[in-house]
């Protein structure tokens, strides 16, 4: 019968400290490192076999499209008209690419502001109290706002543009611009308090006003920060489903003004997975769209990592 | 502590013992076993379930797993051998608009599903005809003063392609009518949820809807004159609704048949499934 040595505390009789004592407990330890090296191993491994796993599925039946239907049909032509076998993605694509564009142009200015103000101006009572605030806005699921914005915003835009519908590309952007704003402001927030306390203080004593400080000394110092918080951003409003399902309109069609009825390549997706059938061109078409997201995400988050490296170097 | 496990051991015995003995008595209510999963359309979804927690309750050996996503996605299912029911707003086994048949698959007949067109509470149109609802759908008819309501652009909210919900009503409805694709004044929502919201709140649209959903915060319009009520469903004066569906590979056996066989039953065609607002199979002719 094996003692119970190990969860036994150890001998603390004074001098009586054995010999025996101290080996098994430096054995204890190396059992429990080398352990615990394994098995986080384990884990990562695992994730990547999952990560691989995901790529593998979906870029495999989307490269399914390839025999149905050209590239060119698929990327260039506007047409989406499933049940006539019409699978033109470019009007998601370039919705796709103008919601985030869009989003950023709202949320860009009024998150680095409130990222300057919280780290360069505010006194540290009010600072404890806006940036848990900002860290609990992260946490709010995405449906909530996708919600709000249906029963909310929508009413308000209505009223405010005359329009009879409301949905498209505005309400949105507005919806999404709430969402990446606090991912945003932190980061940049991080990156700005990041900036040695030094810098500021030359500038100062150069006779720099404070405005001068800000723009002329922290924010250039903090470029590289502030410019990954919003690729973090963008990553975010591009791959955002469900808020932009309830709000965006969902036709298939290029918005050609803030108001048009529309659809981007998540909402697509989600709005019509579920009904098709598994071995059809609708099915391939989708799984290439969702696809074409991750290479997106993929390509953003490399961009990230490489401006992160330079960084580190300058 | 040998002693200590041999009185365990013995002590888990007789649990054992006990229970397989206890489980033994109850198996008697019902001799059937097995393990039964239903997918498919959303619709039927709270009939499934319902009927699933009496039916294992009658026979504690049979196990029921009940989910649903789509209408499309019950006879898919079925034909990769992940569900053995598959729920579906429309008979599979022969082609529909869209979508095609789903050979070697059996449709069982379990409730009758009445659906009923939604106006925002704003509008003051309270009949609508077919011919007018075609115009409406098919983007010729752009304004509410064109059937007689006030002078305001209608919104039209629609479900997306392949929604059970849809095929009927464009098929019954519509009587195949087209439904627009590119307007501005046009939305496409995900579920009967959104459906009800959106109608709810933006003033002058129009939308379908299961009867089953409709309340207070929409208003439902008369079709061809007829309101859409369940009474009307029965006397066959309101046409548009639909058979809903247990799709099956093949004729289906064993516990798949006593399941369905017990929805179709009188006790629960006129019991729980009336309370759920379905309307039971036998009363249409």
């Amino acid at each position: 019968m094996v003692q119970p040595t190990y969860d036994s505390p150890p001998a603390v009789n004074g001098s009586l400290h054995s010999k025996g004592d101290t080996r098994r407990r430096h054995f204890r330890h190396l059992l429990s490192n080398t352990f615990a090296r394994y098995y986080f191993l384990f884990s990562i491994l695992a994730l990547c076999l999952v990560l691989a796993l995901v790529i593998v599925f979906i870029g495999k039946t989307a490269m399914l499209l390839l025999g149905q239907i050209s590239l060119a049909d698929f990327f260039l032509s506007f047409n989406w008209t499933p049940e006539e076998d019409k699978f033109g993605a470019a009007a998601f694509i370039i919705n796709t690419i103008s919601l985030t564009a869009l989003t950023l142009l709202i949320s860009v200015p009024v998150s680095v502001g409130m990222a300057i103000l919280t780290a360069e101006i505010v006194p540290p009572w009010l600072k404890r109290f806006i940036r848990p605030i900002l860290d609990l806005l992260v946490g709010i699921p995405s449906i909530v706002y996708g919600y709000l914005g249906l029963t909310v915003l929508l009413p308000l835009l209505r009223r405010a543009s005359g329009e009879s519908l409301g949905d498209g590309l505005l309400a949105a952007a507005l919806v999404l611009a709430l969402m990446v704003l606090p991912t945003i402001a932190r980061i940049s927030d991080d990156a700005i308090t990041a900036v040695p306390g030094k810098y500021r203080d030359a500038a100062y004593a150069l006779g720099s006003t404070r405005l001068q400080v800000i723009l002329r000394v922290v924010l250039p110092a903090a470029g590289r920060g502030i410019l990954a918080a919003v690729i973090l951003g963008m990553t975010r409003a591009i791959g955002e489903t469900m808020a932009v399902v309830m709000v965006i309109g969902n036709t298939p069609q290029l918005a050609k003004t803030l108001f048009t009825p529309a659809s981007v390549l998540t909402s697509n997706i989600v709005m019509q997975i579920s009904n098709v059938e598994f071995d059809s061109t609708w099915n391939y078409a989708l799984h290439m769209m969702a696809f074409l997201l991750l290479l997106i995400s993929f390509l953003l988050i490399v961009v990230i990592r490489f401006l992160g490296r330079k960084r580190r170097e300058g | 502590m040998k002693l200590f496990k041999k009185i365990t051991f013995s002590a888990l015995a007789a649990v054992f013992a006990v229970t397989a003995s206890f489980a033994g008595g109850a198996s008697a209510a019902g001799t059937l076993s097995g393990k039964i999963t239903v997918n498919g359309s959303t619709a039927l979804l709270p009939l499934t379930l319902q009927a699933a927690k009496e039916f294992q309750r009658m026979n504690p050996k049979v196990r029921i797993a009940a989910s649903g996503k789509g209408s499309v996605t019950g006879p898919q299912a079925v034909k990769k051998g992940i569900a053995d029911i598959g729920a579906c707003d429309w008979d599979a086994s022969i082609d529909v608009p869209g979508f095609k048949a789903f050979s070697g698959q059996v449709a069982n007949k379990v409730a009758v599903i009445p659906f009923a067109t939604i106006v925002n509470k704003n509008v003051g149109v309270d009949n609508l005809t077919t011919e007018q609802l075609r115009g409406i759908y098919s983007g010729k008819i752009t304004n509410w003063k064109e059937v007689g309501g006030a002078d305001a652009d209608i919104v039209v909210i629609t479900r997306a392609f392949g929604s059970g919900t849809r095929v009927n009503y464009q098929a019954k409805a519509l009587a195949g009518g087209d439904i627009v694709k590119k307007e501005k004044n046009y939305k496409e929502t995900g579920s009967s949820g959104d459906m009800k919201t959106a109608v709810a709140t933006t003033p002058n649209a129009i939308g379908y809807i299961d009867l089953v959903y409709v309340s207070g915060d929409v208003k439902a319009v008369k079709y061809n004159g007829v309101a859409a009520t369940t009474e009307n469903v029965i006397n066959g004066s309101y046409k548009i609704w639909a058979y809903g569906y247990y799709m099956t590979k093949g004729q289906p056996t064993g516990a798949v048949k006593a399941f369905i066989d017990y929805v179709q039953s009188k006790k629960f065609q006129q019991g729980s499934l009336k309370k759920l607002k379905f309307i039971p199979i036998s009363a249409m002719k």
